[in-house]
């Protein structure tokens, strides 16, 4: 197989690149509005090429370990021969940042004999300003195509696509010119394009500022930040109950109507307990992790979130983090997996590996079901303020809390134990606020529907198969006497460990299978509260959880578990991966598991 | 005076980076538009010695003390 042609996409951080490499490519990479989204370089098909997206770096000279391996990596794909063609993003409207880096890569490109062309990305905002650019003009100074797009409302991206094939197929056609322009440093050569081509900033700036003036207020700000993330948590629970109530609903319709096709005996035992009741059980939590995904990706789109760094970052310094921990922590409410790798664009690499190691403290979503079963179980569905405070959403804001504090208290405490050598390499604090934007809603509403998906896809077929094992387990010998099961005698034995948590064996046996996943433990308890219960009725686990009888205190030292124990065999491989260090990893496993037992029975133990 | 003792919504012109700091360091900040002659204006304070946020040409950025304070400015 002849190995395709590369094009190489790079640029400023946050100019667009990714939103055009899916545009064309077709696939889906992360686009959000805050610098250091790519972490890593995608490649995709683009007619008969590779196209290659980049992480975005303000310079070809790195500072930091993580720039570097990005910076080599450019390096060595423009020296490669398989590489015909690199393309420079802009964003128009800021030039003169975007070409002190753009013109680094076109003498690069030049070194090596590659061709250059300049996409000049964001067209659909600078005429929004009315303003208009002249391409001619800055193509002939720069020396190289120049080409006027938006990835977002696609101006120009056919011309730009058939432009980019004709390059990529002849790169001769898109060498670099020498132009009076290149006697100058890139530093200057950038100011001096800026002001012959460039939008007035004062234009550009002026809205945003306005907005600052109010989310940035040392009182307001602070009073917006505490309000946002309230919301946030509280949406959760009150847009996803109705749809979860259907979802609920429909399953129970569903298993009522298979059931009475079905003919009575072992088989239809099957499908009710641990189809219906085991993967039913959890399916009931998609609403939620699609709301929060679409809450998320909504703030992360708006621009918010670099000015939520700036105002964590003093509170978070005095806990050894660094402002930018923030949009880790944030994003590790949706997937701790993401989330570590997003810590890559900390400054300081002790700061980073703090903020790796605390970021499985922060509830994920695969927690959701969780929380949400036992909070139903205990918590009555009460509403204040007219509907916009409800008595559920507020301890689930709660448990949240809880999961950061922790997260702040451990991160404070590595603080003292990590190496302080590791300071050295510290770099300042800058981090560049975007431009505020209303969330694309195409992205979007793909990251909503996809997050609900891929948690079905994950979590299904081990539930599935955990589920049809407890089931076997938990029917026989006696055929559908719990109490009497294999599954019980297997629980019995390990009883003794979790009955200082005041759970008994059928709950033991949930939080151990649900290491292989969290969402798990709903699923196995679905099932055995399916097989224990004669009537086949179809009423929620919550229910008859209730029914059964759960005390307080072991819901709270249960949840309390949940929030900081590690289930998660994926974030310890990715920890892994990220540190190359056992101790950063399985060790973070074993302590977050010692941890969680440790609190969970001292809860029990002072409430019961 | 550096852009740590700017008050709020002032302006200064940058002229020059501490000589303490690394060349790796100091090139960047050049590229990212900390040049001599450069016009900042100091946006927002944050409470409690927490970071600035600037304005800089074409970008608004927030800086910490640390960084602050390796600016050296004249006011304008
Ligand atoms: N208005 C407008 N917004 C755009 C355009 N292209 C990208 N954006 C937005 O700009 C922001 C950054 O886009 P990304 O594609 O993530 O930027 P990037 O260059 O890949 O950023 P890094 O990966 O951090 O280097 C997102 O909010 C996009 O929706 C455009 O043409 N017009
Ligand atoms: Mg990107």
């Amino acid at each position: 197989m002849s190995s395709m042609q590369k094009i190489i996409l790079v640029g400023k951080p946050n100019s667009g690149k990714s939103l055009l490499f899916n545009q064309l490519t077709g696939l889906r990479q992360r686009v959000a509005n805050f610098p250091g989204v790519t972490v890593e370089l995608k490649s995709g098909k683009f007619d008969q090429f590779e196209l290659v997206d980049f992480p975005g770096t303000y310079s070809l000279k790195s500072i930091s370990q993580d720039e570097s391996i990005a910076v080599d990596q450019l390096q060595q794909a423009v020296k490669s021969p398989d590489t015909s063609l690199l393309v420079c993003n802009l964003d128009a409207t800021k030039l003169e940042r975007s070409m002190v880096f753009a013109l680094q890569v076109q003498a690069l490109a030049k070194e090596h004999g590659k061709g250059c062309v300049f996409a000049l990305n964001m067209m659909d905002e600078v005429a929004r300003f009315g303003f208009e650019y002249d391409v001619k003009a800055l193509s002939a100074k720069l020396g190289s195509p120049v080409y006027a797009i938006s990835a977002k409302t696609l101006i120009g991206i056919s011309e730009f696509t058939k432009a980019l094939k004709e390059h990529a197929a002849n790169p001769q056609s898109a060498s670099v010119q020498t132009t009076e322009l290149h006697d100058l440093s890139y530093v200057k050569a950038a100011k001096q394009l800026a002001e012959e081509f460039g939008i007035k900033q004062d234009l550009v700036l002026k809205r945003q500022t306005k907005l600052d003036n109010f989310l940035l207020n040392s009182v307001l700000g602070a009073v917006a930040f505490a309000a946002i993330m309230f919301f946030l948590f509280q949406a959760i629970f009150t847009w996803a109950a109705p749809l979860m109530d259907a979802v609920e609903a429909g399953i129970g319709f569903l298993a009522a109507g298979v059931s009475s096709l079905l003919p009575e005996g072992v088989f239809n035992d099957f499908v009710n307990d641990a189809l219906f009741g085991g993967v039913g059980a959890f399916l009931v939590f998609v609403p939620q992790i699609m709301v929060l995904t679409l809450i998320i990706g909504i703030l992360e789109d708006s621009g918010y979130l670099a000015r939520a760094a700036l105002i964590c970052h003093k509170p978070l310094s005095l806990f050894g983090l660094s402002g930018r921990s923030f949009i880790p922590y944030l994003s590790g409410h949706a997937c701790a997996i993401p989330a570590i790798m997003a810590a890559r664009t900390i400054e300081s690499p002790r700061k980073r590996l703090i903020t790796m190691m605390t970021v499985p403290l922060m509830s994920c979503s695969a927690r959701l079901p969780v929380y949400a079963l036992l909070i139903a179980v205990f918590v009555p569905d009460t509403s204040y303020l007219g509907g916009w405070v409800n008595l559920q959403g507020a301890i689930f804001f709660v448990l949240y809390f809880g999961g950061i504090i922790t997260a702040l208290i451990v991160s404070k405490v590595l603080n003292i134990y990590i190496n302080q050598d590791e300071n050295k390499s510290d770099l300042p604090f800058i981090l560049e606020l975007p431009t505020y934007r209303l969330p694309h809603w195409r992205p979007l509403a793909y990251k909503t529907l996809n997050s609900g998906v891929y948690f079905i896809k994950r979590a299904a077929p081990i539930i599935f198969v955990v589920s049809v094992v407890i089931w076997g387990l938990g029917y026989f010998p006696s055929n559908g006497n719990l109490q009497e099961s294999y599954l019980a005698s297997i629980g019995r034995f390990i009883e003794p460990v979790f009955e200082p948590m005041g759970i008994d064996w059928r709950y033991a046996v949930a939080i151990l299978v649900s290491f292989l996943a969290r969402e798990v433990f709903v699923g196995v308890l679905g099932t055995m509260f399916n097989i224990a219960d004669a009537e086949e009725n179809t009423a929620g686990l919550a229910e008859q959880i209730q029914a059964d009888g759960f005390s307080l205190a072991s819901g709270i030292a249960l949840l309390a578990f949940y929030v900081i124990a590690l289930q998660c065999v994926a974030t310890v491989a990715t920890l892994k991966g990220e540190t190359a260090k056992n101790r950063y990893s399985w060790g973070v496993f074993v302590a977050y598991g010692l941890l969680a037992y440790v609190v969970s029975v001292s809860i029990y133990t002072i409430l019961a | 005076m550096t852009i740590w003792d700017l008050p709020k919504q002032s302006r200064a012109q940058i002229s020059g980076l501490n000589q303490n700091i690394s060349s790796d360091l100091r090139q960047r900040l050049e590229e990212m538009g900390f040049v001599e002659g450069q016009i900042v204006q100091c946006m927002k304070r944050t409470p409690f010695k927490g970071p600035l946020v600037i304005q800089l040409q074409d970008c608004i950025y927030s800086v910490d003390k640390a960084l602050a304070e390796q600016v050296q400015v004249n006011a304008a």
